[in-house]
């Protein structure tokens, strides 16, 4: 697909005379079929982020009051500069967005949304009974399978207390209702579970011994039963044999995986105490870029912190500020330094991509990278707004590339939220839900329409 | 009657094109003439169904059609009830028994699957379950394996995983059943092992009987399991628990623990001590074998300045160093500044000094550096008097040289002395001498033979104990040694035990329950159950839990055998009030209700199911709604907590149980159950004000208020702590201001003549504060905003300290607002919902599904009632053969609102209709929603289906119905056959009929005892026989 930003060079038309209009893209008649998967990564971070430091600060004052009073309109960014937090991306812009003004109210706000704002709800304090629904990453995990299906990695604390975890825990989305997911809290922990096709043959072939045990001594038992009860057990036995051939194939890709294995510093070693933030960063970034690269998934979900991951090291801390209390206080530089060293991470991950080839592009071409706020717009919220980045590639279903977009805001007509937002994703790459997500109250009580997908959105 | 053409009418039609043979015998044509072609031929074709082509069809095609055919003919929807031509019973069995041989033909028929769904449990003819015109049918129940619940997955994890749930309950400390880790700690997930454990076998989210036999393991369960089964056997292989309670795992793995102690021991020792110890083995030397130190680049740290760029106010708050930082981090530096700090050393030389020690035992250098500039912050940021007092308070100092036994000195020193380097850092040194004796270790349990087959076939056994709670057999013994051989040589010890317990852990043996029939059948084949399945059967139909020692002894010394073993086991467990359960675990977690019972819980849980008022979770309330300012989250865990507590009082008391639940007018309101813990914190209330109200409070100074700090201290007047009073000027003034508060609260609550003031808080507590009133579990008594959904006014409440007690306007729990809100949209009642339940739980009427053409939708319409849209849009023929039999009864709960308020009007929410906006002011006494246009309420509707004429008719509005329902033997015999289904797991079939006819007489012969009820079907042929499932054409 041409996306908006070719055609805006190639008609010279400027960002006034196409705001909130529709996509030209179906005029050129590309055909958007690649036959590759396409790969999501959903990135969530703490704190919120507020608006006033995704704006560009090359904005004309008609720009700038209609950002302030939240006004909806578009800008290209070709035609701006980045806020110095997001200067690494610089020479990404085409394959980015600046999404301003979704709302995710109905994600419950507070310190944390959990899993809420993956699945579009409140999960309360995350109880098990209040995740109500899949989350949007297993939904697309779903619609692009891969033989690790979803994977997600976490910085977060997991705890009262300012710290790291180890390990694999608990993570932050969802398979299904009333079920959490797990996650890899640690690098290495992530390395060793997701490689060990190749790092640990050992652990591997016993896996599947195990496998092969329990399906041969399940299978005996089918000779004595008949009726409902035999397909009570064939199906325990059909069950081990699709785990076994999945394992089977995850052996498969051995090769891929070899050659794509991430080094992985010793430093990570039995959770890695002494690893600073940026190294752990780092280290998780190579090893889902490798996780991707060899088909292992088409999925990530990565929590790059919550409120009590220690940001102690990141150079620029000086004052050794925790989130926390950075959320409390308004200390908008050491917000962007926070928000920088992510932004280094997505980079490398938007390079690295577009090095792989894929088709007759890159392996980019087909991803979607999601930096999204847990809390909308600030540490306790506001969650009318949730300022979210979007790279994507150029076989995005989407057209949206090389915009910073602001959208109407909450509870005003043509107001969008986050339901609206993951509806979109789901919509653009084959399912056709009426609407994913609960409703915004506010809007509801005004009688405001508020399903769908956003239109303006699909290419 | 249209004819077809003659060479048709024969027994086979040829295959046209692509289809294959289909055989119609002449009589299916001749009926399918007389009722079906009317409207499904060549000529109509209504709902797009031809049936006169079926042998031109593809095989796919035909099979659906018959499908569909054969579910319309046996649920009676077709031919329309309209038409006066209907079958007989014989003709409308022989089109099922032609559509059902050519759908088993191709193993194709769906029916009989979704006949054995619990939604269809009532397709079977109710007159003819109760007439005894079946009763001499042979009960029983087919052989099976059954599926384990979400609740009894949970009980096996927590054994697995030894977690004991505890609580206080009415003041004593007791094991609880039914604590799954939700209320652990953290609200974030994952910190406890228990908590990770995910529950792949979550039952339906549905309102009904939700645990049935007919579910089975499928890929998504393995895989949750697999992952759990790897967290599970890591605990259970790990030390404290093996060496706790698996004896013959420890047996094997004592060596190497042995040695891992030994490890462990030596190498704190080398932390805590080795700077000594080495200076003591070098000597002069110590000093020139050391790393050359060098310092940490740091940043310079600038003084903290405030918003105008002045020094701002040094930080004081020690829980944020506590809290905030890394918890080694803090501790290191603590030590340091205890162990430098002295009069004449700079803080710049305490720095550095513990500096280098860190540098020398070999910290990171990025850590040492992070460590610095923390040590560097502190000084420059935070109050340091405050700081060193923190530090001389902790007292964080090296551990004492304490050495160890002498042989581990010599060994200790020897190691040392062979491992240390110029330049080795103490941690280096330390790792040189670990990796030398874990290799010396490990060659030592090589020569040893702790893993003989004869341990580990002692470990599997005990294994086999306490995951599947049986011996193994001798195949299984020696499968399972090859198996556990093979993980231990490639893996570890420990490795290839802990994947022996995944293995077992994955078994399919695990996660069903087995109900087989054993020993000799009867004439009719039946058998009953072994001993131990009677025992798995009995134990899980009464809880979640394997059987108790009880019934584990009779089990095992053969008194389980007999319908009276079985009563007498029953009556038994029915009788236990010695065991606490939690009911459910959100509803304590929302508002710190108790949600307890000491009943057997799956008594009530059957009542949960069957009336689904839990599901009030389910439906997102926009709050505002509910009022402003009022906190609807509490209040409706509240409110579930008090409508278990009604159902469990019910029970309890086990007379008239189903006229109660249907027609009591007292409920609980704001109660904890404990009537005397009510009274007293009620009591103590009125106290306080009887006290106060003599004397002009409103104006108190704080010296006059002061002259009552004995009274104050004796009622522990909360946020009136009156000890330092006169001397702390600056929290006086809050203490004078909550003391007004309080009263202020009392007084609205006694002040116009009530006897009893509910206990709730008079202003908003830290959880950890008990407040007015404790619940239960001795937490903080929240959630008085459950008052508003009775329609409580907080102004002239005159508390019933005893509850249950009347309530206005209620009728039994279909007019509970946790029902009324489970039965409800977001925004809106649900009379079609409301109705249907009615029709399907108490009327044993069938309901079916909603076509797929139609949009189930009630149109907006800003200017009518709901009852006014809803008959419009349901009112067509075509949606009112259905609707007849949901929308009547359902009209009736429209005297209340979705949040389960009486009403007399119907408020008309939209922006258009607002009258006036939701008061700012805070009261429970304020009705905090906006006001809108309203009109009347008419809840006039029918009830039709009881089969008794006296009760059937016209009914003025919930009230009446539930009334008449409660005296309905329809309604009674309804609530048996889900009684029947909930504790059989499987819907109910002719041959049950005797089953059902003496749970109903048991009924009425003893009061109205549920109990009785309990007993009739768990001592029945349809619960004590088992017959082999049948054989399908595939088995063959």
């Amino acid at each position: 697909m041409i996306n908006r930003r070719h055609f805006l060079k190639a008609t010279g038309l400027g960002a006034g005379g196409l705001a909130l209009s529709p996509s030209f893209s179906h005029l050129f008649g590309q055909s958007t079929e690649t036959g590759h998967p396409h790969r999501f990564i959903f990135i969530r971070k703490s704190n919120g982020n507020v608006p006033g430091t995704f704006s560009l600060p090359t904005f004309s004052e008609e720009e700038k009051r209609k950002d302030k009073e939240k006004e909806a309109f578009e800008a290209d960014l070709d035609k701006h500069e980045l806020p110095d937090w997001l200067k690494c991306l610089e020479a990404h812009k085409e394959n980015m967005t600046i999404l301003q003004g979704l709302s995710m109210k109905m994600a419950g706000g507070g310190h944390y949304s959990f899993s809420g704002c993956m699945g579009a709800y409140s999960a309360g304090r995350n109880v098990i009974s209040g995740i109500k629904r899949r989350t949007i990453d297993f939904e697309l995990a779903e619609m692009f399978p891969s033989p690790f299906g979803h994977v997600e990695l976490s910085l977060a604390a997991g705890g009262g207390t300012v710290g790291y975890r180890t390990g694999i825990v608990s993570g932050f989305s969802a398979p299904a209702a009333h079920q959490r997911n797990y996650c890899y809290a640690d690098p290495q922990t992530a390395y060793d579970e997701l490689f060990k096709s190749v790092t640990n043959s050992k652990a591997v072939n016993t896996q599947n011994n195990l496998l092969d045990y329990l399906r041969e001594k399940e299978s005996r038992q089918l000779s004595k039963l008949n009726g409902s009860e035999r397909g009570k057990i064939s199906s325990h036995v059909e069950s081990l044999a699709s785990i076994r051939a999945r394992n089977s194939k995850v052996l498969s890709l051995s090769g891929v995986i070899a050659k794509n294995l991430p080094a992985i510093d010793k430093i990570h070693a039995n959770g890695g105490e002494d690893a600073t933030l940026v190294e752990k960063q780092g280290a998780f970034t190579d090893v889902m870029l490798a996780a991707l690269i060899s088909g292992l998934t088409n999925l990530v979900t990565y929590t790059i912190d919550d409120l009590n991951t220690p940001i102690d090291t990141l150079p620029g801390n000086t004052g050794k500020v925790d989130l926390h209390r950075l959320g409390h206080s308004k200390d908008i530089k050491l917000r962007n330094i926070v928000k920088a060293s992510h932004m280094a991470q997505i980079e490398k991950m938007v390079t690295k991509l577009k090095s792989v080839p894929e088709g007759n592009g890159s392996m980019f071409d087909n991803t979607t990278i999601i930096y999204m706020p847990e809390t909308g717009a600030g540490h306790h919220g506001p969650d009318t707004e949730a300022p979210t980045i979007v790279m994507s590639g150029q076989n995005s279903k989407l057209d949206i590339a090389g915009r910073y977009l602001r959208l109407a805001p909450h509870a005003t007509e043509g107001h969008k939220t986050l339901g609206n937002w993951y509806t979109t994703l789901l919509n653009a790459y084959g399912n056709p839900v009426a609407h994913y997500g609960d409703l915004d109250t506010d809007m509801t009580r005004k009688k405001l329409a508020q399903t769908g997908a956003i239109k303006r959105f699909l290419a | 009657m249209k004819l077809l053409p003659l060479f048709l009418t024969t027994c086979s039609l040829i295959a046209m094109a692509s289809a294959s043979p289909i055989t119609i015998p002449a009589k299916v044509t001749d009926l399918l003439d007389n009722y079906c072609y009317d409207c499904h031929d060549e000529d109509t074709q209504k709902g797009d169904l031809r049936l006169d082509q079926l042998g031109s069809q593809t095989l796919e095609a035909r099979l659906n059609l018959l499908n569909k055919l054969q579910e319309q003919v046996f649920f009676q929807e077709m031919p329309p009830k309209k038409k006066k031509r209907q079958p007989t019973e014989n003709e409308r069995a022989a089109i099922l028994k032609w559509a059902g041989s050519e759908l088993k033909k191709h193993k194709a028929s769906r029916l009989e699957e979704k006949l054995k769904r619990s939604e269809y449990g009532n397709y079977i003819d109710h007159q003819k379950l109760f007439s005894g015109e079946y009763a001499k049918l042979p009960a029983f129940t087919h052989d099976r394996r059954w599926l384990i619940s979400e609740f009894i997955f949970n009980d096996k994890i927590n054994k697995l995983v030894n977690h004991e749930g505890v609580r206080t309950i009415d003041g004593t400390r007791q094991t609880v059943i039914g604590d799954n880790g939700v209320n652990l700690g953290t609200r974030f997930g994952g910190s406890s092992l228990r908590q990770s454990i995910t529950n792949p076998f979550l039952l339906p989210a549905k309102i009904g009987v939700r645990y049935y036999d007919n579910t089975a393991l499928t890929g998504g369960h393995l895989l949750t399991m697999i992952s759990n089964a790897r967290k599970i056997a890591g605990h259970i292989t790990s030390e404290t628990i093996m060496k706790a309670h698996y004896p013959a795992m420890h047996r094997i793995m004592e060596m190497e623990l042995s040695q891992r102690e030994t490890l462990r021991s030596r190498e704190s020792f080398l932390e805590d001590h080795i700077p000594a110890l080495l200076q003591d083995l070098f000597k002069k030397q110590h000093q020139d074998l050391l790393p050359t130190f060098t310092r940490a680049q740091i940043d310079k740290i600038e003084v903290l300045l405030d918003k105008k760029g002045q020094a701002a106010k040094l930080q004081d708050n020690l829980e944020l160093i506590h809290g905030r930082y890394d918890a080694e981090d803090i501790k290191a530096i603590y030590r340091g500044l205890n162990e430098y700090s002295q009069d004449g050393v700079s803080y710049q030389e305490v720095v550095e000094k513990t500096e280098k020690d860190w540098f020398e035992h070999g910290i990171n250098p990025k850590r040492i550096q992070s460590r610095v500039t923390l040590m560097m912050i502190i000084s420059k940021h935070w109050d340091m008097d405050l700081i060193r007092k923190d530090v001389q308070k902790r007292n964080v100092t090296r551990p004492a040289f304490r050495p160890l036994p002498e042989p581990e000195m010599a060994t200790v020193k020897a190691a040392l002395k062979k491992h240390r380097k110029k330049g080795d850092t103490y941690l280096q040194v330390i790792a040189k001498c670990m990796a030398d004796w874990e290799q010396s270790f490990l060659a030592e349990r090589e020569k040893s033979d702790s893993g003989n087959a004869e341990a580990l076939g002692n470990l599997i056994e005990e294994l086999y104990l306490k995951i599947l709670e049986r011996k193994p057999t001798a195949t299984e013994s020696r499968d399972e040694l090859a198996l556990t051989q093979d993980y231990i040589a490639n893996l570890d010890l420990q490795s290839g035990i802990a994947k022996l317990v995944e293995t077992l852990i994955l078994s399919s043996e695990l996660v069903y329950r087995y109900e087989f029939g054993q020993g000799p059948a009867d004439q009719d084949g039946r058998r009953m159950m072994s001993a131990r399945d009677a025992s798995y059967a009995l134990a899980f139909a009464l809880t979640d839990n394997s059987p108790d020692p009880e019934l584990t002894a009779a089990a095992r010394e053969g008194r389980l055998e007999t319908r009276e073993d079985y009563r007498r086991e029953v009556k038994r467990m029915l009788a236990r009030r010695d065991q606490f359960y939690i009911i459910q675990e959100r509803v304590q977690k929302d508002g710190f209700n108790s949600s307890l019972t000491n009943t057997p819980i799956r008594k009530l849980r059957f009542f949960r199911e069957f009336f689904g008022y839990p599901a009030a979770f389910n439906i997102f309330k926009d709050a505002p709604r509910f009022g402003n300012h009022a906190n609807y989250l509490d209040a409706r865990g509240r409110l579930i907590d008090e409508a278990d507590m009604l159902v469990d009082h019910i029970l309890q008391n086990d007379t008239m149980v189903f006229e109660e639940l249907l027609s009591t007018e007292k409920f609980y309101t704001y109660h904890t159950g404990n009537n005397a813990d009510m009274k007293a914190s009620a009591d103590r209330i009125k106290t306080i004000y009887d006290y106060f109200k003599k004397y002009d409070w409103e104006n108190f100074t704080e010296e006059e208020l002061y002259e009552h700090w004995p009274f104050i201290n004796k009622m522990k007047m909360r946020g009136t702590v009156f000890r330092n009073f006169m001397k702390d000027e600056k929290r006086r003034k809050g203490w004078v201001r909550s003391f007004k508060s309080t009263m202020t609260s009392f007084a609205f609550r006694l002040g116009k003549g009530q006897k009893a003031a509910a206990p709730y808080n008079s202003f908003p507590q830290h959880y950890s504060h008990k407040g007015n009133a404790s619940t239960r579990t001795g937490q903080q008594m929240r959630g008085v905003d459950v008052a508003k959904f009775f329609n409580v006014d907080h102004t002239h409440w005159d508390y019933p300290v005893t509850q249950p007690a009347q309530v206005p306007h209620r009728r039994g729990i279909l007019t509970h607002p946790a029902w009324l809100i489970a039965h409800s949209l977001n925004l809106e009642t649900d009379p079609v919902r409301r109705g249907k339940w009615v029709r399907e739980k108490l009327l044993a009427g069938t309901i079916p599904d909603v076509p797929i053409t139609v949009d189930a939708v009630v149109p907006e319409d800003h200017h009518r009632t709901l009852r006014m849209r809803l008959e419009e849009k349901t009112g067509e023929n075509y949606c009112w053969k259905c609707h007849e039999r949901m929308n009547p009864l359902g009209i009736a709960f429209e005297i209340y609102d979705d949040f389960g308020r009486f009403r007399l009007q119907e408020r008309l929410e939209h922006p258009d209709n607002i009258i006036a906006p939701a008061p700012k002011e805070r009261g429970l006494h304020i009705d905090g929603r906006p006001t809108y246009k309203t009109l009347p309420v008419n809840a006039k509707g029918h009830l039709r289906g009881t089969g008794d004429p006296a009760l059937d008719g016209d009914i003025t509005d919930a009230l009446d119905l539930a009334q008449r329902l409660a005296q309905s033997s329809k309604v009674r015999q309804s609530i048996i056959r889900y009684t029947f289904r909930y504790f059989m797991g499987r819907n109910e079939n002719l041959s049950d009929s005797k089953t059902l006819i003496e749970a109903e007489q048991a009924y009425l012969k003893n009061k109205g005892s549920f109990d009785a009820v309990i007993i009739s079907l768990l001592t029945s042929d349809s619960f004590i026989y088992r017959k082999p499932a049948p054989l399908e054409s595939h088995d063959q």
